[in-house]
């Protein structure tokens, strides 16, 4: 998990928030930007609209193999627990079910897979979005306030190489935003 | 993957008849062909060991049976749903249930087999069984022809009237004709359920009459719907391959198919586990005698096999996107399914007739032959009679647009 | 109306056509002559973004209603009746319940497999429908998530107040101890300990991680108290187009792993019995049975809430009679095959030729818990057969009545199965009668008592619709017009006639 605020390069200026009246203004626009060669910039929404992370140029996430590896781990962890416990640790002798009764364990064994599936999906996906992140420099926008409600959103970080404060916010203007600000760190 | 939304395919109507010249109007022929030489083959080789003609035939007809219960199942579904995905690979359901009537000659015969099949159906082996003499109410040679016949006049009428609607509704476009086979689809489910829980407990269930499972419809049943899944996957690429459909069967549809491949082959797992589990955490010993047998010699890696076969491999090989995304693979994986599918029902018939371990016979292979021609013509003939898709289906425009999640 | 295209509606078809937040099954435009499914969008009245975050959202930032207070405090009440009657259990102990030889489970079980089958409608809702890309759970799904949580918490209780020693109830874990001792896994009561704890665990996490956008969507109206609270449960979520890509594969995994664990716990609950060998308990069929049992109960229980709360809270424009349709219909398909194990039940047990297996089922129908027996066929056979009628299923007052119908008959399928089974099996000089005790009575009516509490209190602080999840399905959401393949056919070109002239919508 990340520390509660982010890790950001020195400066004062954050970069370019820039606001679109709707998705499909929002999409063609993440194209723009993703054509013109930015890389440290980011789309904000209130929901995920569909094909935005293909108009970002998005790679697809690791997620999947740290949800299977950890749901492999908890059905290992599962049978081999039970294993060990019925054979080793505390054999019984149940209505004379041999010790290492494996159709016996495969319910609990499954439900382990199942939680290790479940952690390694929500705790990677903390990890891998670096969640919590209390404080973060778009907050000090009044507007950013509505990407969690109604509105649409780029940001790019003024430590982009390709970024210049006037080229940039022009470069958004022409991609159709209805406001461009600079938020401060 | 288009970097924007789907566009619209410019379809010209060529696209969805079967082209006169195409290799796969020789189908029926074809299948014909290899259906009178499985048949034939069979009858003369079986003439002379009658049990193993009736066992193999009756594995045989249960595979091509399951896949037109299949189909059957599909089609009631999505009309039920009003599903929207589907319209582009229904009709290979479609034709995958008109099947049914054909099927159904090939179960005629197995009638002539009841003595060889049945314990139960021996006057004196009910006499001298007082288990037999209880169920002789159920368990006799007239009830049960009655109900077989009852059961496949049931999924032929479904068959011919779900398939005559769909190919009255290419012609006309009418949206009442779907508003129709949706009212029908749900009494015609549950008389689907019955009659195929019932079909079981009589052809399979009763080959070991002193037995019984309350589940053993419904894995009837999970083996039917992983049966009609692999087999439109095969079908729906092999189209592709074929040059037929080239723009409306896209990934995303064989995509879909393959997750609920993959669902059911999972689903499979559950039951069988579930029947297995039961029946050995109990221990009772009119219970246990099923999979005794069946663990018993050379079964006993049969049925690893079918558990690491039909479940194990295919659920980890089926899991990523990308296979289900690759005709390739996931035409392999289809076919290795139903092959698995064929063992499964093979390994539920023949320990009846060979106890202590596995005796394949030629008879297997010369009747699957016969039954899959026999299956294979009667596909190809429908398909041949109507268009490839269900034209007049209202919400066909959306399946072509369709992608999965 | 009267079979008609949809052609001249863009609207309603441009929502069909999204392929958004879950893609639709086309659910949205169904050729339906019906007034209120025909062109029924999902969410009535056209709503804008900002909208439904207002309806979602104001009803936390006003104070509560009259009628909250009126739900929430006799919930308290029997909450408070459930701590005495579990304080007098642990005093007194097991005895004032109505349990005998050989009725060892009755009430504590029946509500332990009757809590975890409501739960697993709200599993389902959030989970498969979301697999099956049914667009329309969207409105109630974050509320059935809520009653699955509050389902499982209610139903852990019992199984740890029942053992006759709940101070060491603790020996249920496989924790390292000095006496070097460890559970018995081949018992199917720990698999229960399991299950039923990861189920709590994972949906816990599923509608955690679903309500975070939402948790953002308060911080960012609330000021004060309010904003830092649900600044720190928002994690600091900044509604990024990278977060959310992560997002959203986290909840396609959660909703993939949350499937088969609803059916493996009641798989596993079910086994309780099924393990046994038992007349009436032991039968192969009861996994998938008790599954179908629990998603019927458990929409029951969706639809009763739902009547009351999208009432209370205005959310009738978001949760719209549609939804109470298909939810209607899913009870009708669950309780068909609840209605198909009983029928097979009976069959098999005579087909098997085991005396004590038909027995136990005369009994049931015609023994001393006939009464009970009767009530359950009823409530779950015939009534539900009102819901094939498109009247019944459109009218809140039959949908209120008979979800409760179904309720109960769903509690009496679990006593019948554990109460008829036990008090009359294989001795006959052991059979005998069990009555529940004020306590049994009260330990139950207690446990409704936590549901509806913490409920309340969801429904009090936390938003109850999953309003980022509804955004996604508007139709002003999709990035890309809808559009449709163009599809040009002449009637005498196709094999066997043709489509009509353009079937472009």
């Amino acid at each position: 998990m990340a520390l509660l605020r982010p890790s950001l390069p020195p400066g004062d200026r954050f970069g370019l928030l820039a606001e679109f009246p709707t998705p499909a203004a929002l999409y063609h626009a993440c194209e723009g930007v993703r054509d013109a060669g930015f890389t440290r910039w980011d789309a904000h929404a209130p929901f995920p609209v569909h094909g935005l992370d293909r108009a970002m140029g998005l790679r697809p996430t690791r997620l999947p193999w740290i949800s299977l590896a950890l749901a492999l781990a908890g059905g290992a962890a599962g049978m081999g627990l039970q294993g060990w416990v019925s054979t080793i640790a505390y054999p019984l002798n149940i209505s004379g079910k041999p010790f290492f009764s494996w159709p016996a364990f495969v319910p609990i064994t499954f439900e382990l897979a199942v939680l290790g599936g479940a952690a390694g999906a929500v705790f990677g996906m903390f990890a891998l979005n670096q969640l919590p992140t209390l404080w973060h420099p778009l907050f000090g926008s009044q507007r950013f306030e509505r990407a969690s409600d109604d509105g649409f959103f780029i940001s790019i970080e003024s430590w982009d190489p390709k970024f210049d404060a006037s080229a940039t916010a022009e470069l958004l203007r022409g991609l159709g935003a209805t406001n461009v600000e600079t938020v401060a760190c | 993957m288009a970097e924007h939304a789907i566009a619209p395919p410019a379809l010209h109507p060529d696209v969805f008849r079967l082209p006169a010249a195409h290799p796969w109007t020789r189908l029926p022929l074809i299948g014909s062909a290899l259906a009178v030489t499985g048949l034939g083959a069979s009858l003369a080789l079986g003439l002379g060991n009658r049990p193993q003609l009736w066992h193999s035939w009756l594995v045989a007809s249960l595979f091509v049976l399951s896949l037109a219960l299949g189909g059957l199942f599909f089609v009631l579904t999505q009309h039920a749903t009003s599903a929207g995905w589907s319209g582009a690979v229904r009709r290979i359901a479609e034709n995958a249930m008109a099947t049914l009537p054909f099927v159904a000659l090939l179960f005629a015969p197995l009638l002539l087999g009841m003595g060889e099949l049945f314990h139960w159906s021996h006057a004196d082996a009910v006499a001298s069984d007082p288990l037999l003499a209880h169920k002789r109410a159920y368990l006799n040679v007239p009830f049960f022809v009655a109900r077989t016949v009852l059961y496949f006049a049931s999924w032929c009428g479904l068959a011919l009237w779900f398939g005559r609607l769909s190919r009255r509704q290419d012609r006309s476009g009418e949206h009442e004709l779907s508003r129709r086979m949706r009212r029908a689809s749900a009494p015609a489910l549950i008389l689907f359920a019955i009659t195929v829980t019932f079909a079981s407990f009589d052809w399979l269930m009763s080959l070991n009459p002193h037995w019984y499972s309350t589940i053993f419809g419904v894995y009837f049943f999970a083996g039917c719907l992983v049966g009609i899944f692999a087999f439109m996957s095969l079908v729906a690429i092999a189209q592709g391959r074929a040059g037929l459909l080239v723009e409306v069967v896209t990934v995303e549809h064989r995509h879909q198919i393959g997750q609920l491949l993959f669902a059911f082959v999972a689903f499979w797992a559950y039951i069988a586990f579930s029947q297995y589990f039961l029946i050995w955490y109990g221990n009772i010993p009119e219970e246990t005698g099923f999979f005794a047998e069946r663990l018993s010699g050379s079964w006993r890696p049969a049925s690893v096999a079918l558990a690491v076969g039909h479940f194990v491999v295919p659920f980890f090989f089926l899991l990523p996107r990308a296979v289900k995304r690759s005709s390739a693979a996931l035409a392999a994986g289809a076919l290795w399914l139903l092959a698995m599918h064929l063992l499964d029902l093979y390994w539920l018939v023949m320990p009846n007739l060979h106890h202590g371990g596995m005796a394949p016979h030629l008879l297997d292979f010369t009747t699957l032959l016969g039954a899959g021609g026999l299956f294979l013509a009667a596909y190809g003939w429908s398909s041949r009679r109507q268009a490839l898709v269900p034209l007049g289906d209202p919400r066909l425009s959306e399946s072509l647009t369709f992608e999965v999640i | 109306m009267n079979g008609t295209h949809n052609e001249s509606d863009p609207v309603a078809n441009q929502s069909s056509q999204t392929v958004g937040h879950p893609a639709g099954l086309g659910v949205l435009d169904p050729p339906d002559p019906d007034p209120l499914d025909h062109r029924a969008p999902l969410i009535l009245g056209g709503p804008s973004f900002h909208d439904v975050t207002e309806a979602v959202a104001r009803p936390l930032e006003r104070p509560p209603t009259l009628g909250w207070w009126l739900c929430f405090l006799p919930s308290v009440a029997a909450l408070g009746l459930l701590g005495v009657a579990i304080g007098w259990l642990f005093f007194e102990g097991v005895g004032v319940w109505g349990l005998n030889n050989p009725v060892g489970w009755a009430f504590d079980i029946t509500n332990f497999v009757f809590w975890v089958g409501i739960g697993h409608a709200g599993t389902l809702i959030s989970a498969i429908l979301f697999l099956f890309r049914q667009k329309w759970r969207t409105s109630i799904n974050r509320s059935a998530e809520a009653m699955t949580i509050f389902a499982v918490m209610c139903a852990l209780i019992f199984p740890g107040i029942h053992v006759g020693r709940p101070w060491v109830a603790y020996w249920m874990f496989p924790i390292p101890n000095q006496m070097a001792m460890w559970p018995q896994f081949r018992s199917p009561l720990m698999w229960d300990v399991f299950a039923v704890s990861i189920y709590g665990t994972v949906s816990a996490l599923f509608w955690y991680v679903g309500l975070l956008p939402d948790l953002a969507t308060i911080r960012d109206r609330s000021r004060g108290l309010r904003r830092m609270i649900f600044g720190g449960l928002a994690l600091g979520w900044r509604s990024s187009m990278r977060h959310w890509q992560v997002y959203e594969k986290a909840y396609l995994i959660l909703a993939g792993l949350a499937t088969p664990l609803v059916l493996s716990v009641h798989s596993i609950v079910s086994m309780d019995f099924a393990t046994s060998q038992l007349p009436g308990w032991h039968t192969t069929i009861f996994p998938p049975y008790f599954v179908a049992g629990a998603i019927f109960s458990g929409f029951a229980m969706v639809v009763t809430l739902m009547v009351i709360t999208r009432k209370a809270f205005g959310l009738e424009h978001v949760i719209t009679m549609r939804h109470f349709d298909y939810m209607a219909k899913i009870m009708l398909l669950t309780g068909m095959i609840v209605g198909y194990a009983y029928g097979l039940e009976f069959f098999i047990a005579w087909y098997s030729g085991n005396a004590y297996e038909l027995f136990t089922f005369k009994n049931r129908a015609f023994g001393p818990y006939a009464w009970a027996y009767w009530t359950m066929v009823t409530c779950n056979v015939l009534i539900p057969q009102l819901f094939w009628f498109k009247r019944v299923r459109s009218s809140l007052l039959w949908l209120f009545v008979l979800s409760i119908f179904v309720n109960i008959g769903m509690w009496f399928e679990r006593f019948v199965i554990i109460v008829t089974s036990l008090h009359r099996d294989f001795l006959p000089s052991s059979w005998f009668y069990f009555r529940p005790t004020f306590w049994d009575v009260a330990t139950m009516i207690g446990s409704f008592g936590l549901f509806f509490t913490m409920f309340c209190l969801f429904v009090r602080f936390l938003p109850i619709v999953a309003a980022s999840e509804v955004k996604s399905v508007l139709p002003q959401a999709a990035a890309h017009p809808a559009v449709a393949p163009i599809v040009e056919l002449e009637r005498d070109q196709i094999p066997g006639g043709a489509l009509p002239a353009r079937s472009a919508v």
